[in-house]
């Protein structure tokens, strides 16, 4: 592409004649496109001064309202997810009672927990058949570290890396379970970054949908009470696959 | 930049929103919002659909403020384009084009050929828009009209040549000279 061509799409790209799929071309190459990025925030200041030649309008009053009430909801979906991450211990007895937690974790980030699930499976060596699949997300990012496989009426569970972890020398992971009407968290014992583990289920009531795995930040020797007491690194609630 | 707007300070207002501060995300909306729907309004010329796009800007204002870097450009400026841009994808993917068919440019073509009269400005230009104004005023009625077009009112290349009654190569063409004229005149 020669000067001439790089300046008229990026003078295109902001009068905003290019089509969507080329707007969304433009887009792309312009991540990567240093030259064709400058070339669009030029435009873009140089044309600028034109938007004083569309008369102003006055916005309804309820605009902002509606503006302010969605940031509210935002808000409140990052505060839920972020509490999962900043739990101190004094809190930790309260927090696996808090519907308004699991409420938001539920609303955002397992429908794409749930899409992982999806594609995890086709990536496994061993289709997992009909059982229960869990992907365990970060409450944060929602980036998937972990797997949990279970067949139907199976006692055991495997839990699969899909990534490392890096665990400083004095703390280690700990897999936890939580079925929906279960008084609180159980152990499944302690976890090593990058291991596959398979999990006895023999003692706990059969899977449910829904029910809740994680997996949290806890002393060397695991958690000393009978709960989890760090920080959860990772996440989901197990959905039933046909 | 109008003066009513130079005294509000963007940029700082734009760094409390990256911190979280909403009262500044209010005072941007205050200052600016009425000028910002009148933008929004011209692209997409439905109310209700302006103030959605008003809407979802600033939610993207809120959320982007801390990729805003003022070494870049204006405050003012990168506000103004967030919502341009939420504007002209509303537009563009509601395919406003698929009204200037192949029929009608055709047949805009053929009446082209025998109209060669002189273009009349389809825009007054009675703001104060600086170095851009004598940059446009060198540009002949047709470029110059259709530079406005795209960028005041969010024409495609096809609007453009319903709106000038002009062939549709003509119109890129324009464009794209008046462009670069633009960029010869302003550097």
């Amino acid at each position: 592409m020669n000067a001439d061509d790089l300046y008229v799409l990026a003078g295109e790209y902001v009068l905003g004649t290019l089509s969507a799929a080329r707007r969304a071309d433009v887009e792309t190459r312009m991540a990567n496109d240093a030259a064709l990025r400058t070339a669009v925030e030029q435009w873009q200041q140089k044309l600028a001064p034109l938007t004083a030649l569309a008369e102003p309008a006055e916005p309804s009053p309820a605009l902002w309202q509606r503006i302010e009430s969605s940031l509210a909801a935002q808000e409140e979906r990052a505060a839920t997810v972020n509490v999962a991450t900043t739990l101190q211990p004094a809190t930790v007895r309260s927090w696996w009672n808090s519907l308004r937690l699991w409420r938001g974790l539920a609303a955002t980030g397992f429908a794409a927990a749930a899409f992982m699930g999806i594609v995890v499976v086709g990536k496994l060596a061993q289709p997992p058949g009909p059982g229960y699949m869990v992907v365990l997300v970060g409450p944060q990012d929602k980036s998937p570290g972990w797997v949990v496989q279970a067949a139907t009426n199976s006692q055991q569970a495997r839990l699969i890396p899909l990534g490392k972890v890096d665990v400083p020398s004095d703390k280690s992971l700990q897999f936890w379970t939580k079925g929906n009407d279960w008084k609180g968290p159980v152990s499944l014992g302690l976890v090593r970054p990058g291991e596959s583990k398979e999990v006895s289920l023999d003692k706990l009531p059969p899977l449910e949908p829904n029910q809740l795995f994680e997996i949290t930040l806890e002393p060397y020797n695991g958690s000393p009470l009978d709960r989890p007491t760090g920080p959860i690194l990772f996440i989901g609630r197990a959905v039933k696959i046909i | 930049m109008p003066a009513a707007s130079s005294a509000f300070d963007y940029d700082t207002a734009l760094a409390e929103c990256a911190k979280g501060h909403r009262a500044a995300l209010h005072r941007i909306y205050q200052h600016e919002s009425r000028r910002l729907l009148g933008v929004a309004l011209r692209i997409v010329r439905d109310r209700a659909r302006a103030e959605d796009v008003l809407h979802d800007a600033f939610m993207n204002i809120w959320t982007r403020a801390a990729s805003f870097d003022a070494t870049r450009g204006e405050g003012r400026g990168w506000i103004h384009t967030i919502v341009r841009n939420q504007a002209l994808s509303a537009v563009r993917t509601n395919d406003r084009e698929v009204s200037a068919d192949e029929e009608t440019i055709e047949a805009l073509e053929a009446d082209a050929v025998s109209n060669a009269a002189p273009m009349a400005d389809v825009f007054e230009v009675n703001a104060d828009i600086g170095r851009l104004d004598e940059c446009l005023e060198q540009l002949d009625a047709p470029k110059r009209n259709s530079i406005l077009l795209a960028y005041v009112d969010g024409c495609s290349h096809g609007e453009i040549a319903q709106r000038l009654n002009a062939p549709l190569g003509s119109v890129k063409a324009w464009v794209r000279r008046g462009l670069l004229s633009l960029r010869e005149c302003m550097a």
